[in-house]
C-alpha cells in the first residue's frame, strides 16, 4: 500500500466524521431557536446550518450531509424542524424548502469554492443559495396548498425575511472566523 | 444576615429523577466554602439554582434576604458562575471581546465597558493577551479568562464548578492563586470540587453532598473524616493536618 | 431524558429483527402522511400505544417529556383556528375561529403524535448499532453507495445529537449567567450562541477522527448478521395492515 492511499483513506474518514457532525448540527438546528425581538417567528437554525455546511464541506460532502439529513427524516425519525418526519413532510406544503436545502448546500458549495475567498464571494454564495431555497419552497407551497401568489409569499417568504438577513450576516461572519483555519487543517491532512 | 440562604431546595427532573432534595444552607459574606461530593451528587444542579438558571421544584434561594426570582438580573450580577468547561463559557473571538460580553449585556456605555474589561483582565493578569484568540490560551489561562468574564459583572459571590478539572500543575496553581486573591478582596467563594487535596487548606467550611442531599456541613477539620464514607477521597494521611491540603507551596 | 433513547428490556419488540422494524417505521410514517379521517388517526395511534405497553416503556415519563411537542401542537391548532378561512364557530369583531382551521390543526396534531410515538417505540427498543446495521443491509444492493461509510455517518450523527444539545445548553446557561438574555441585537445574540457551538464541534471532530484511527477504523469491517423469527413477520404484518387501513 502506498503512502497516498493511506492519506486518502484518512481523508475519507475525516470527511465522514465532518459530514455526520454537520448533519447532527442541522438536526439540532430544528430544535433550537433564537427569539427575535419583534415578530412571532423565531429564527430556526436548521437552514442556517445547511448554509454553513456548504462552505465547510463543499459541494460533494455537503450534498451528502443534507441527503443524510433528509433520509433520516424520510425514514420517520423526528429530525425536521419541530419534530416532524416522514415522506409526507417531504411532499407536503413545506417539502419544497427541504428539497431547497439540497439546492442551497449545492450552490453555496460550488460558488464558495471558486475564485479567491472574499466577503463579496461568500455573500454572493449565500444570497444565491437563499434565492434558490425560497425559489423552490414558495412555488411548491403555492402549488400544494392551492394558494395565490400573494398568500403564498405571505406564508412562505415575508415573515422570514428578517431571519434570512440575520442568518446571512451571522453565517458570513462565522465563515470568515472559522473557515480559513479549517481549510488549512484539511490541507495539512491531505 | 447571611449573604446567601438556601431553604429546603429540591429539584426533580421531568423524568422523575431527584437531582437535589431538601438542601438547607446559609453562607455568610466573605466565607470560603468548599462543596464536595462524588459525580452525580447534585453539585452542579445546586450551582445552577444560585442565579436562577434552574428553577426549583420546591424551596427557594435568598440573596441578602430577597428571593432571587424577584429580580433575576440582579441575582445574576450578584452571583457569578464559573463553569466547568471554559470552552462552553467563552464566546468572544478575542480575549477582550469575551470579557466585554457581560457588561455589554448590561448596556453600559462603551467607555465604561472598555474600562471594566481593562480592570478585569488586569485583575487576572491577562492584560497582555487582550487581542489574542481565546483558543490560543493554555488551560489555566482559559480558566482565568472565564473568571475575568465573571469579574466584569462585579459579583459579590463567585461559584466555581470543578475549577481544576483537566488542568496541569502550573494551571492548578494559577487558578488557585486567583481564587485566593478574589477571596482576599472580599468576595464570597463557593467552590465545587471532589479534589479536596488541592484546595481544602484555604476553606473556612466544608459541605458534603451525596445523592442530592447535603450530608455534612462544618469546619473542614471535623467534616473531612466523614468524606470517604460519601464517596469523596479522604486526602489526609496519618498525622497530616488539613492545612497540608493545598497545591500552593 | 428518556425520550428517543434506548431503554433496555427483554420483550418481543426489543428482540424484533432490525430490518423489519425499519420497514415498520417507514410504514407508520407513511400512514401518518396519508391519514385523513378520524379512524385513520385512531388506528395507528392505538396500535402504537399498545406497542409502548408491550415494550414495557415508561409511558408516563415519556408523556411528560413530550410536553415540548404538546406546546408546538397547541400553537399550531390555535394559529390554524384563527387564520384558516372557513365556517366560523365563534365570531368576534377581532378574530373568528373557523371549523376548517380547528380540523387542520387537529390533523397536524394527529400526524405529529403518530410520528412521535413510532419514533419513541423504535428508538426505545432498538440499540443504535442494530438500527445502523439494518440501514446498512438495505443499502448493500444499492450501487455507488458505500454502505459501510453511510452506516458510520448515521451512527456518529445519532451519537453527536445529545452531545451537541448538551453543549448548546451549557453555552446558553453560561451566557445567561452573564445576562446574555438582555441582548437586543439578534445578529449578536445568534453569533454568540453559534460561534462557540461550531468551534467546539470542529475541535470535537478532530478528537473523534483520532480516536477512530487509533482503534484502526476501516470501512471493510465485520458484517452484521440478522435473525428473523415468525413473530417479527407477524409484527410487520400488523404495521402493513395499519398502513393499508389508512391508505384505503
Amino acid at each position: 500500500m502506498t503512502e497516498g492511499t493511506v492519506a486518502s483513506r484518512n481523508m475519507n474518514l475525516r470527511m465522514t466524521v465532518y459530514t455526520a457532525l454537520f448533519t447532527a448540527l442541522m438536526i439540532i438546528g430544528g430544535y433550537i431557536s433564537v427569539p427575535l425581538p419583534a415578530g412571532p417567528v423565531p429564527i430556526v437554525l436548521a437552514d442556517f446550518f445547511v448554509m454553513v455546511t456548504g462552505f465547510f464541506l463543499g459541494f460533494k460532502w455537503g450534498l451528502t450531509s443534507v441527503l443524510l439529513y433528509l433520509s433520516l427524516g424520510v425514514l420517520g425519525l423526528p429530525v425536521f424542524a419541530g419534530g416532524r418526519a416522514g415522506l409526507a413532510v417531504l411532499f407536503g406544503p413545506t417539502g419544497g424548502f427541504l428539497f431547497g436545502y439540497l439546492l442551497l448546500v449545492a450552490s453555496v458549495g460550488l460558488l464558495s469554492s471558486k475564485g479567491k475567498p472574499s466577503i463579496a464571494r461568500n455573500l454572493t454564495a449565500l444570497v444565491t443559495g437563499n434565492i434558490l431555497l425560497y425559489g423552490a419552497g414558495v412555488p411548491w407551497l403555492k402549488a400544494v396548498m392551492n394558494l395565490g401568489w400573494t398568500s403564498a409569499l405571505a406564508a412562505g417568504l415575508i415573515p422570514f425575511i428578517p431571519g434570512i438577513i440575520i442568518k446571512i450576516a451571522v453565517a458570513s461572519g462565522l465563515v470568515r472566523a472559522f473557515l480559513p483555519r479549517f481549510k488549512e487543517r484539511l490541507v495539512s491532512f491531505q | 444576615m447571611p449573604v446567601l440562604e438556601i431553604q429546603d431546595l429540591t429539584h426533580v427532573f421531568p423524568d422523575g429523577a431527584v437531582a437535589i432534595a431538601e438542601i438547607n444552607l446559609k453562607v455568610n459574606a466573605g466565607e470560603f466554602l468548599v462543596i464536595a461530593g462524588p459525580n452525580g451528587s447534585g453539585k452542579t444542579v445546586l450551582a445552577l439554582h444560585l442565579n436562577g438558571l434552574l428553577r426549583p421544584t420546591r424551596g427557594k434561594v435568598l440573596l441578602d434576604g430577597e428571593p432571587i426570582d424577584k429580580n433575576i438580573i440582579a441575582a445574576r450580577k450578584k452571583v457569578g458562575l464559573v463553569f466547568q468547561d471554559p470552552d462552553n463559557q467563552i464566546v468572544g473571538q478575542t480575549v477582550a471581546e469575551d470579557v466585554a460580553f457581560g457588561p455589554e449585556n448590561l448596556n453600559f456605555p462603551p467607555a465604561q465597558v472598555g474600562m471594566i474589561v481593562k480592570e478585569s483582565l488586569a485583575a487576572v493578569d491577562l492584560s497582555q493577551f487582550a487581542t489574542r484568540s481565546p483558543h490560543a490560551l493554555s488551560g489555566g489561562e482559559k480558566r482565568k479568562l472565564a473568571i475575568a468574564g465573571i469579574l466584569a459583572m462585579k459579583p459579590k459571590i463567585i461559584v466555581f464548578d470543578e475549577p481544576f478539572t483537566g488542568l496541569d500543575y502550573p494551571g492548578v496553581v494559577q487558578v488557585l492563586k486567583e481564587i485566593l486573591r478574589l477571596h482576599k478582596t472580599g468576595h464570597t467563594i463557593l467552590l465545587i470540587t471532589h479534589e479536596l487535596e488541592k484546595v481544602l487548606a484555604h476553606a473556612d467550611r466544608l459541605v458534603i453532598m451525596h445523592k442530592g442531599r447535603l450530608v455534612a456541613d462544618g469546619k473542614p477539620e471535623s467534616v473531612i473524616y466523614r468524606a470517604e464514607s460519601y464517596g469523596v477521597r479522604m486526602p489526609l494521611k496519618d498525622g497530616e493536618k488539613v492545612s497540608a491540603l493545598t497545591w500552593l507551596k | 431524558m428518556t425520550l428517543f433513547h434506548y431503554i433496555h428490556k427483554d420483550t418481543v419488540l426489543h428482540r424484533m429483527d432490525g430490518r423489519l422494524k425499519l420497514a415498520s417505521l417507514l410504514l407508520f410514517s407513511l400512514a401518518a402522511g396519508f391519514a385523513s379521517d378520524l379512524p385513520d388517526y385512531l388506528a395507528p395511534l392505538s396500535v402504537l400505544i399498545c406497542s409502548v405497553l408491550l415494550a414495557k416503556l415508561p409511558f408516563t415519563v415519556l408523556l411528560k417529556e413530550m410536553r415540548f411537542f404538546g406546546v408546538i401542537i397547541l400553537i399550531v391548532i390555535v394559529v390554524n383556528a384563527f387564520t384558516f378561512p372557513g365556517d366560523p364557530i365563534l365570531k368576534s369583531p377581532f378574530a373568528s375561529i373557523s371549523r376548517q382551521g380547528v380540523i387542520a390543526g387537529l390533523r397536524f396534531a394527529g400526524r405529529l403524535s403518530i410520528v412521535l410515538l413510532v419514533s419513541t417505540v423504535i428508538t426505545g427498543t432498538t440499540p443504535l448499532t442494530r438500527f445502523r446495521d439494518a440501514i446498512e443491509w438495505y443499502l448493500r444492493p444499492v450501487p455507488f453507495v458505500p454502505e459501510a461509510r453511510v452506516a458510520t455517518m448515521i451512527n456518529l450523527t445519532f451519537l453527536l445529537i445529545p452531545v451537541l444539545l448538551d453543549s448548546f445548553k451549557e453555552i446558553r446557561n453560561a451566557q445567561n449567567s452573564r445576562c446574555g438574555q438582555l441582548r437586543k441585537n439578534p445578529v449578536k445574540r445568534m453569533k454568540y450562541l453559534v460561534f462557540p457551538l461550531l468551534g467546539q464541534t470542529l475541535r470535537r471532530a478532530d478528537e473523534i477522527v483520532n480516536a477512530m484511527e487509533a482503534r484502526c477504523y476501516s470501512e471493510v469491517r465485520t458484517k452484521a448478521t440478522f435473525k428473523c423469527k415468525k413473530t417479527d413477520w407477524f409484527l410487520l404484518a400488523i404495521s402493513f395492515a395499519v398502513f393499508l387501513f389508512v391508505l384505503l
